[in-house]
């Protein structure tokens, strides 16, 4: 008898195990009412969990709960490094989170197949914020967006002072910047920029650092509006001068070696290099340095002009943004939470607390330093960030060829045709 | 011996147990021989046990391996779903960084008999009672107990371009090498690092192989007069070369499998795209290329190579009990 149960036990087990197989392809198994189901939210992004987003979470969900009482918001944060992964997964089985945060760039553009376009429910918000772009694709928009993301060029005074420079007048073109970084060598021992290449980051953020001040205004349109003229001599010059400043000794030694997140900017910030191409959110901008840096030490400055014709810009685009997924019950629910996630008050939390460069431009900050007015100041007449408008693909592959370049196993016209048939391939 | 010793102890036991368990069926069948039903039941009976392992095998294993397979014959992004042939595999073999990780699963199988030498060698310095070999029993086992991450975190520091293994080699007039932003040294140094956290595990196998060995060859080889090489090269490798290939297959899945953290906390695949392997490959191209159905073809390689060493491996093992 005993054996007979057991044998009745493992039936019942196998046939649950199958039953459970099968399940997963059914739309609706607990059979909840689509009513029920409405009264939770789930947000999926990487920021939520870190102390110092807590704030600004707060904000978003009062301002989320007052206009409607009743419906529950979860927010899950994921690990970043495998955000994108599990959003994949998610994505590929067509069930996940209704509201999730994303970068700005390809990360969207490649995902907007599961997304939401955002238009009408956001048309409200479009003069307060900027970095829109950064979130579009063929005319749509995909996500809101909660930060700037950009690379300003900050340099370290103190250095500039030491050298006997004029810290309130940085290096208006590449040759001024050779012969002030020459003389800050020689002066502190200090080299000329921080340059972290390990994830092949650190090309990225040298072309949309740079670019401003290579290309004219007319090729750096372009380039955004998708027309590249990849054997334009000045797009050339961004990789003959990345190759340049490694040949000269410019950078730090071990670049390729070196983590941009986060090694690279504690060189910086130790005054063992003069400049850094850095950031405006999230990481390695003007509040992380502050530890080391005090704000009155820090400055910022405009891309040394390298070509005649180049006009200097910030570039910038929308850093991260929350988008609502194609799946949502509630569309409108969802957007509404988006834009409670970008409201003045919940991004005005995020910028005192983080310091992230809010893409609200209503918010007040002047009492920040004068590193974080010279960026806001330069909004206005910024850009989109050269390498923001390429493939992910072509982001990766560039990453590697510049490592190349460093190395010198590449020369610069093999990278060139290399990008350009990347970039031609989508 | 005493493995040889224990078979004959145990069969004969296990063998009474099987005769009881026959005649003992065959009673009941002569029972059981009028009514059909029982007879039925019994036949379904073994189908039945099984069934629940086979469903499980099928439907958690097989089953999701037959989709991947599948999805590696569909596109992606604008794609997604349409039947692409073998478009996927072709791509693969067009990237370059593909076969950049294929050729390293070759070089990993070339430094395989690195990764068993070293554990060897320092057995056998521990078997034969080197001053201290105590203290070194457990020091060389100390490193299996870390995860991957945290041994590739402190091996970030130590091998940073300004980190203390260049000061050291700094103070001794030697230039700093680069050990994981060179192209031509970074696998090196992941595999080197690998080899240092597992090696432990290998050494625990090859030190229960020596308590196997026959004391009374190695006697015989002293008073002969044999120097240490050829103590090692005639009596201990002879003696041991069951427990020499167990450790040369759990190093091959070791080193194939079980590298993805390393990488990721080491190199990310760089630099110049040169420590790639085909699991790194796979996650880079479905999490951050967005691009499943091209990770499913990779997924598919990998399964294949997989496939093929280990069929190369249960071979080679069955050879060698064959000679035993």
């Amino acid at each position: 008898m005993r054996q007979q149960r057991w044998w009745a036990v493992l039936m019942v087990a196998g046939l649950a195990v199958t039953g459970c197989g099968s399940a997963a392809r059914t739309e609706s198994p607990s059979g909840e009412s689509p009513q029920k189901q409405q009264q939770k939210l789930v947000v999926w992004d990487w920021k939520s969990s870190e102390p110092a987003a807590a704030t600004y979470i707060e904000k978003a969900k009062a301002d989320f709960a007052a206009r409607h009482p009743g419906v529950t918001v979860e927010f899950v944060a994921q690990p970043f490094d495998q955000y994108y992964t599990l959003l994949g997964t998610a994505i590929q089985s067509g069930k996940g989170p209704d509201v999730m945060l994303f970068n700005g760039g390809g990360q969207i553009r490649d995902r907007t197949d599961a997304l939401l376009p955002l238009d009408q429910y956001v048309a409200e918000d479009k003069s307060r914020l900027a970095g829109w772009e950064a979130f579009g694709k063929d005319g749509k928009i995909y996500a809101a967006p909660v930060t700037l993301q950009g690379h300003p060029i900050y340099y370290n005074k103190a250095l500039y002072e030491k050298a006997g420079l004029d810290p309130a007048k940085p290096p208006a073109t590449w040759d001024e910047l050779l012969d002030s970084c020459a003389a800050i060598k020689k002066a502190t021992g200090a080299t000329c920029f921080a340059l972290g290449n390990k994830e092949g980051a650190g090309i990225q953020f040298w072309m949309s650092g740079l670019g401003s001040g290579i290309l004219t205004p007319q090729e750096y349109d372009d380039w955004i509006a998708g027309k590249r003229d990849w054997s334009s001599p000045h797009v050339r010059r961004i990789f003959e001068l990345w190759k340049e400043a490694q040949d000269k000794g410019l950078n730090n030694k071990g670049a390729n070696s070196t983590a941009m997140f986060t090694d690279i900017f504690t060189v910086f910030e130790t005054g063992k290099a003069a400049h850094i191409i850095g950031l405006m959110s999230d990481i390695g901008h003007w509040k992380d340095f502050s530890e080391f840096l005090p704000p009155d030490k820090l400055g910022v400055m405009q891309a040394p002009v390298a070509s005649e014709g180049a006009t200097p810009s910030l570039p910038y685009d929308g850093g991260i943004g929350y988008a609502v997924a194609k799946w949502t019950k509630d569309p409108q629910l969802a957007a509404d939470l988006v834009r409670s996630l970008t409201s003045t008050e919940a991004l005005t939390a995020f910028y005192a607390k983080a310091g992230a460069i809010a893409s609200d431009t209503t918010i007040d900050v002047s009492q920040a330093g004068p590193a974080v007015g010279g960026i806001v100041q330069e909004i206005k007449t910024g850009k989109p960030a050269l390498h923001v408008a390429l493939s992910s693909k072509t982001l990766d592959l560039m990453g590697r060829l510049s490592q190349q370049l460093l190395s010198g196993s590449a020369t610069v016209d093999e990278v060139v045709e290399q990008l350009a048939a990347s970039d031609r391939a989508g | 011996m005493p493995v040889k010793g224990s078979p004959p102890s145990v069969r004969p036991a296990g063998s009474g147990r099987t005769d009881a368990a026959t005649t003992e069926r065959r009673g009941r069948r002569g029972n059981a021989r009028t009514p059909t039903r029982g007879a039925l039941a019994e036949r379904l009976a073994p189908y039945v046990l099984v069934a629940p392992a086979v469903l499980i095998i099928v439907v958690l294993r097989l089953w999701p391996l037959v989709l991947g397979v599948n999805f590696s014959f569909t596109g992606d992004g604008e794609l997604n779903g349409t039947p692409v042939g073998l478009g996927n595999y072709l791509e693969l073999a067009d990237d370059p960084l593909f076969r950049t990780a294929l050729g390293n699963v070759g070089l990993l199988v070339l430094l395989l008999p690195v990764a068993v030498a070293i554990p060897g060698l320092l057995a056998t310095f521990i078997y034969l009672r080197v001053p201290g070999n105590r203290v070194y029993r457990s020091v060389y086992f100390f490193p299996a107990v870390l995860s991957p991450v945290i041994v590739g975190a402190i091996f970030n520091l130590m091998l940073g371009y300004d980190g203390p293994v260049n000061a050291a080699l700094g103070a001794i007039g030697l230039g700093p090498v680069d050990w994981l932003g060179d192209p031509d040294i970074a696998m090196f140094t992941v595999v080197g690092v690998h080899i240092w956290a597992t090696f432990g595990m290998s050494l625990v196998v090859f030190l229960a192989g020596f308590s196997t060995l026959d004391a009374s060859l190695l006697d015989a080889a002293r008073v002969d007069g044999a120097s240490l090489g050829r103590v090692i090269w005639h009596v201990i490798i002879p003696s041991l070369t069951r427990t020499i290939q167990f450790v040369f297959v759990t190093t091959m899945i070791g080193m194939l499998t079980s590298m993805f953290g390393l990488l990721f906390v080491m190199t990310s695949g760089g630099p110049e795209g040169s420590t790639y392997l085909p699991e790194y490959y796979i996650w880079h191209e479905q999490g951050q290329m967005n691009r499943p159905a091209l990770a499913s073809a990779a997924s598919t390689v990998l399964f294949v190579v997989m496939l093929v060493v280990g069929l190369l491996q249960i071979s080679l093992l069955r050879r060698a009990g064959r000679q035993d």
